[in-house]
């Protein structure tokens, strides 16, 4: 037993600092799921295609010898397009927001496929955002957590900014209450694409990240990471909290950290990794039941009011 | 100025249940005028409202705000010129957002949105003094979310938010009617003084009929999506709860002959 819990401890403490620079990178993912789902009320699965979309981006870039910089910012400005058009198709056609995440990320594998050519990619060896890290040798999980937390910092506190601005209160408005925010003479069509539009730039930026990062791109490497962010989000609110700006801005930091760490942990513990996505679902499962439960039977209203 | 011109609004047109809510409505309000709207269930108050805010659009006829023909202009630019009670408390405010938060988004309303920072010490200052007038203590509650608030005390705050900023026409919707008889009085109280004050041209629908003779300079009358009696200022000062009640009798009189 002693024996057990020494060598799991062991491996866990080897894999802290790459588990630490992996979940700063996907801290950007679950921030791209955050503001859908809690600031604009409008649950979205747009993430799911467009960080595989940020990925192949920024892959494909790099492979032509684009620098890695641009290459994120090229990213991040395809994956906001995405989020436009899944803003687009649910206002437009008032398809449902989980139908029109559905309908975009199932569009975007395609697209996917194309942007590459083929299924993966590897870019190992090539120039990345990570080699400029300071007072580091590149290469080293070290480099990773300090340009990620750089630019997590930096994405932070300019959204911490902006939300408390004249503008960006009107789009926490369109969230809150959409009739009442129309009725105050603001867009709920600007906001809407310009909010989820941000959020998929976000969730691009992650997979361009990760994809320097790790030297491959993969059209498969999206697949289940919605879940992991609505796991690693509501850990982060159940820590700091969600109803200032600031705490709800920060849950999605402190919630991939905390997060990806329990995952590290299962797995030194010797979890079986394909079970992990089972795990991880009847986390959040029981998460979103804990208020119902507690309740007692016969049910309880929904915990969430959303956009229809 | 507020016109309507034979403004038609038809639900599910061509089947069974067709239902005519707006039948070639005329109105006309003239700058400063206070109009309390009457009617029974149905008649179409409600709808008048909503098309003239923009949020249910006309089948035909048009509306003019001080001669600019809004008809085809979508709710968000007409709220510019328009502001809104509604009955239930909780369609004015932002409920996961602070007192504060709502008075900005009010301010806001007839302006074009910056990046500034939007909770500044003037402002906070001002929504406080705006706020105090209430006598409910709203003013020492900014940074409280809205969800918090009592019904009365959202329903207030959403009267505040719609007079400031002086709008062209303000837009009541029996915005008493979900309060305690107490707080329905302190809110009709602090609406009465402000559109006073401002001078706002305003529609306020009631079903209280000593609130339609104590109040406004017009009493309106709707009755199957048609405008069936305006009283006006000379005449208006002689009327009685009485008076109108028997419009309402005379209706359901014909209604019982007619049957
Ligand atoms: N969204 C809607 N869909 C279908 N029918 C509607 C809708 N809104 C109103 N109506 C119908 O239009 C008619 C007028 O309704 P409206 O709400 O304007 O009445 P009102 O005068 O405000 O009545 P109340 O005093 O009960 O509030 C009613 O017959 C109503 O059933
Ligand atoms: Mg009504």
């Amino acid at each position: 037993m002693m024996e057990f819990i020494s060598s799991t401890f062991t491996s866990y403490v080897a894999l802290f600092p790459v588990t630490l620079a992996q979940s700063l990178i996907l801290a950007f993912v679950v921030m791209g799921i955050m503001i859908p789902f809690r600031t604009l009320h409008f649950p979205d699965l747009t993430s799911e295609g467009a960080y595989p979309l940020g990925g192949c981006v920024c892959g494909m870039l790099i492979a032509a010898g684009v620098n890695p910089a641009l290459a994120i910012i090229a990213a991040l400005l395809c994956g906001f397009a995405a989020g436009c058009c899944t803003a687009f198709i649910h206002l437009r056609f008032r398809i449902h927001t989980l139908l029109a995440g559905i309908l975009m990320m199932t569009m975007l594998y395609s697209i996917n496929l194309r942007i590459m050519g083929k299924s993966n990619l590897s870019i190992f060896g090539t120039g990345s955002v990570f080699d400029w890290a300071p007072f580091v040798t590149p290469g080293f999980p070290a480099s990773k957590i300090i340009i990620a937390g750089i630019i997590g910092a930096g994405v932070f506190l300019a959204l911490n900014w902006f939300f408390k601005t004249e503008r960006g209160t009107a789009m926490r408005a369109v969230g809150a209450n959409p009739a009442m925010a129309e009725a105050q003479g603001i867009s709920v069509w600007v906001s809407t694409i310009g909010g989820v539009g941000l959020a998929s730039a976000f969730s691009a930026t992650s997979g361009a990240l990760m994809v320097q990062s790790q030297g491959f791109a993969d059209v498969n490497m999206g697949l289940g990471i919605l879940i992991n962010g609505l796991a690693a989000l509501m850990i982060g609110e159940a820590i700091v909290g969600k109803h200032s700006v600031f705490r709800q801005l920060l849950a999605p930091f402190v919630g991939a950290i905390i997060y990806y760490q329990l995952v590290s942990l299962c797995l030194a513990a010797g979890m079986p990794p394909p079970d992990l996505k089972l795990a991880t679902g009847l986390f959040v499962l029981a998460m979103l039941a804990l208020p119902s439960l507690k309740r007692g039977r016969g049910g309880a209203p929904a915990r969430e009011k959303f956009r229809e | 100025m507020l016109e309507i011109r034979s403004a038609r609004k038809t639900f599910y047109k061509g089947q069974a249940d067709e239902k005519v809510a707006l039948d070639a409505l005329d109105l006309t309000l003239q700058t400063g005028e206070f109009g309390v709207v009457i009617g029974s269930n149905g008649a179409g108050k409600s709808t008048m409202l909503n098309a003239i805010s923009g949020a249910m659009p006309l089948d035909s006829g048009h509306i003019l705000i001080n001669g600019d023909d809004v008809t085809n202009t979508p709710v968000h630019k007409r709220a510019m010129r328009i502001a809104r009670v509604f009955q239930d408390p909780m369609l004015g405010t932002a409920a996961s957002m602070t007192v504060a938060e709502n008075m900005l988004l009010a301010e806001l309303r007839s302006k074009s949105r910056t990046f500034a920072r939007g909770l500044n010490a003037k402002r906070l200052s001002d929504y406080k003094e705006r706020l105090s007038m209430l006598g409910l203590g709203l003013e020492d509650r900014l940074d409280t979310r809205v969800e918090l608030l009592s019904g009365g005390q959202r329903q207030s705050l959403s009267l505040i938010m719609a007079v400031g900023g002086s709008p062209d026409l303000l837009l009541l919707d029996e915005h008493t009617a979900a309060l305690d008889p107490r707080t329905a009085d302190l809110v009709l109280n602090a609406t009465i003084r402000a559109v006073d004050a401002l001078k706002l041209t305003t529609l306020m629908v009631t079903h209280n009929m000593q609130h339609a003779v104590d109040y406004g300079n017009r009493v309106i009358m709707l009755d199957a999506g048609k405008v069936k009696l305006q009283i006006g200022d000379d005449e208006k000062t002689n009327i009685t709860v009485a008076t109108l009640v028997d419009h309402f009798s005379v209706k359901s009189d014909a209604m019982l002959l007619g049957a």
